[in-house]
């Protein structure tokens, strides 16, 4: 089975090497790098950012911990930069080494399906060659959608990709759009002396999660002098001398040193080939595909962002796995119940399934528990007592059906609830499971306690003021 | 002791009237069940609140509390001290560690409110 993969990102690389492990022949096409945008220009890079800054803010915060410094904790941001590009090369060449060790071909260049069987890679160094396989998958993801009326330009009005690269701190930042990745790079900057303003449309930050969540990381940016603004949109932008004048939809104009725009993301389903392999598009420009990832066209593929849906590269991920097996003649569906959230934020958010209000409009009648982190003797040892587990059930079977956590190692945590989710676990079995002490998890089992109104660490009677 | 100058809401606040202006915090049994205090979420000057309703949010390493306004009214004045040290709620909690300072809307409210003795049996009721 000769199997080409379009793009080398968590969808594609992650297709390839399993369709190889299964005994395909592999040639993956990629025109940027391996690991895609999640490894170079996204996930990676941000967390090495994150990891940066949290370091300094720990390192500021020394002497709660009993520890002297005599002087002051400054980024040096050039060495800030150098780390996150080791932490993405070293991350690439493991990707390549993989690929070395299942005899996966890399092919690097930009391909274009010239029809259902065949693509045409122009290489870096200006050949054309032609690619025939009996199988394709299509996984060329996405990137940044830009503004019409005010493009990017790379310097002044960039995306998340420019703001990765910074050569100095500046001064000032604004943000359009209180997504993850907005209120990610907000908590990066600002920790490293950044002024912040997130301007956002809809009525709260990373909107898409539960509003308890919203509301607490809004009053945590609060706390870091993160200035959010809300239901108000950006109207015009121009760059002058002074720097970049931001024109909002109340009247306000703001001045600021850099914009970055991060509204969401544009798919990459254009100049790629679709036409000539006959591939249809949704509305969006998503290649339609059905639970097998299967396109309108027998034996063409389409995984990760450019199928549409959640923009998260372990769904592409996932979604390769499951390319790669129906490619091989093993039947295999995607399962898109169970998709855990991670945003790096500080608080860091996690979630998975249902939120409150997606409960509320489905008619299911449910019950929450709820746990604060400041409760539990391992937060304060760690001396990190923000943030909340909260976890939502159907009253009827105790199932759980949505866990929300913003706090620390929240990304972490998230996925015991996910299991427990996936297997159709109670909230019962995840209360009486016996969890370690001292551990954050504890929270996850108090949480489910909670629900059931038995949490031991939560006081009995709690008036108003002391809810 | 509960001083006998001010007015006590159930909700363990109090208001010291002084004309139209009434100067807000949280009392001293909300402090001590509060546990040490790290962060106050002040509210915006001009802004209008109601009585009963939050006014502020507040965060002890116990528990995170809403503030509940013993009147309505808008804020003209809150105390920023509190933002760098919030602590000072728990020391002085009828004093430096006053909230807010309101514009007395509906003068009527503060006969809902508890005076000192009321206040103290009221606390001695909820804490058995």
């Amino acid at each position: 089975m000769k199997l080409a993969i379009l793009g080398a990102g968590p969808g594609g690389y992650v297709a390839a090497i399993r369709a190889a492990q299964l005994g395909a022949e592999v040639t993956v096409i990629e025109d940027a790098e391996v690991g895609g945008t999640c490894l170079n220009r996204g996930c990676i890079p941000a967390k090495a950012l994150v990891a940066s800054s949290r370091a300094l803010a720990k390192a500021r915060e020394l002497e709660r911990f009993g520890i002297e410094f005599k002087g002051e904790f400054v980024p040096n941001f050039a060495k800030i930069i150098e780390r996150k590009n080791k932490v993405v090369s070293t991350q690439v060449k493991g990707i390549r080494g993989l690929f070395k060790s299942w005899g996966v071909t890399l092919k690097e260049g930009r391909g274009v399906l010239t029809s259902a069987k065949e693509i045409e890679v122009r290489t870096k160094d200006g050949n054309i060659e032609k690619i025939e396989a009996d199988r394709i998958i299509i996984a060329t993801g996405s990137r940044p959608v830009q503004i019409p009326a005010f493009p990017f330009d790379g310097k002044n009005i960039i995306s998340s990709t420019e703001a990765l690269e910074f050569t100095e701190i500046p001064k000032s930042l604004l943000i359009i759009g209180a997504g993850a990745i907005g209120c990610e790079f907000g908590c990066i900057y600002r920790e490293l002396g950044t002024e912040i303003t997130i301007v956002e449309m809809l009525p709260r930050a990373v909107a898409t999660e539960d509003h308890e969540i919203s509301e607490l990381l809004e009053k945590e940016l609060k706390k870091k002098k993160i200035r959010l603004i809300t239901e108000i949109k950006v109207e015009k932008i121009e760059v002058k001398d002074d720097g970049v004048h931001v024109f909002l939809s109340d009247g306000k104009e703001l001045v600021t040193e850099k914009v970055l725009v991060s509204i969401g993301r544009a798919l990459n389903s254009d100049n790629i080939g679709l036409e000539a392999a006959g591939i249809n598009r949704g509305s969006r420009g998503e290649i339609i595909v059905n639970n097998k990832m299967e396109t309108n066209i027998p034996g063409i593929y389409a995984i990760g962002d450019v199928a549409g849906g959640m923009l998260l590269a372990h769904k592409a991920s996932r979604e390769g796995l499951v390319a790669a097996k129906n490619v091989m003649g093993i039947n295999s569906e995607i399962d898109y119940n169970v998709v855990p959230v991670a945003i790096f934020t500080s608080p860091e958010i996690a979630s998975v399934g249902l939120r409150e209000h997606q409960a509320v409009e489905k008619g299911i009648k449910y019950k929450t528990g709820h746990f604060q982190f400041r409760s539990l003797g391992k937060a304060h040892a760690m001396g990190e007592i923000t943030g909340f587990i909260k976890l939502i059930a159907e009253e009827s079977t105790d199932k759980l059906i949505g866990a929300h956590i913003i706090g620390p190692h929240a990304s972490d945590l998230i996925h015991e609830a996910a299991l427990a989710m996936k297997t159709g676990l109670t909230i019962r079995d995840i209360a009486e499971t016996i969890h370690a002490h001292p551990t954050l998890a504890e929270g996850v089992m108090e949480s489910a306690e909670d629900l059931h109104d038995e949490a031991i660490h939560v006081p009995k009677k709690m008036s108003a003021v002391l809810k | 002791m509960n001083p006998e100058d001010i007015k006590y809401h159930k909700e363990h606040t109090w208001v010291r009237v002084s004309g139209k202006k009434g100067t807000i915090g949280i009392t001293d049994y909300a402090q001590d069940a509060l546990g040490d205090i790290v962060y106050i979420d002040l509210p915006e000057v001009d802004s209008v609140v109601d009585a009963d309703s939050e006014i502020s949010e507040i965060e002890s390493t116990k528990a995170t509390s809403s503030v509940i306004s013993p009147v309505s009214g808008k804020v003209l004045e809150v105390n920023e001290d509190l933002s760098e040290s919030p602590e000072v709620i728990n020391e002085e909690p009828y004093g430096r560690g006053w909230i807010a300072v309101i514009e007395i809307e509906n003068a009527s409210e503060l006969e809902d409110l508890m005076d000192a003795a009321e206040y103290g049996k009221y606390v001695e009721e909820e804490s058995k």
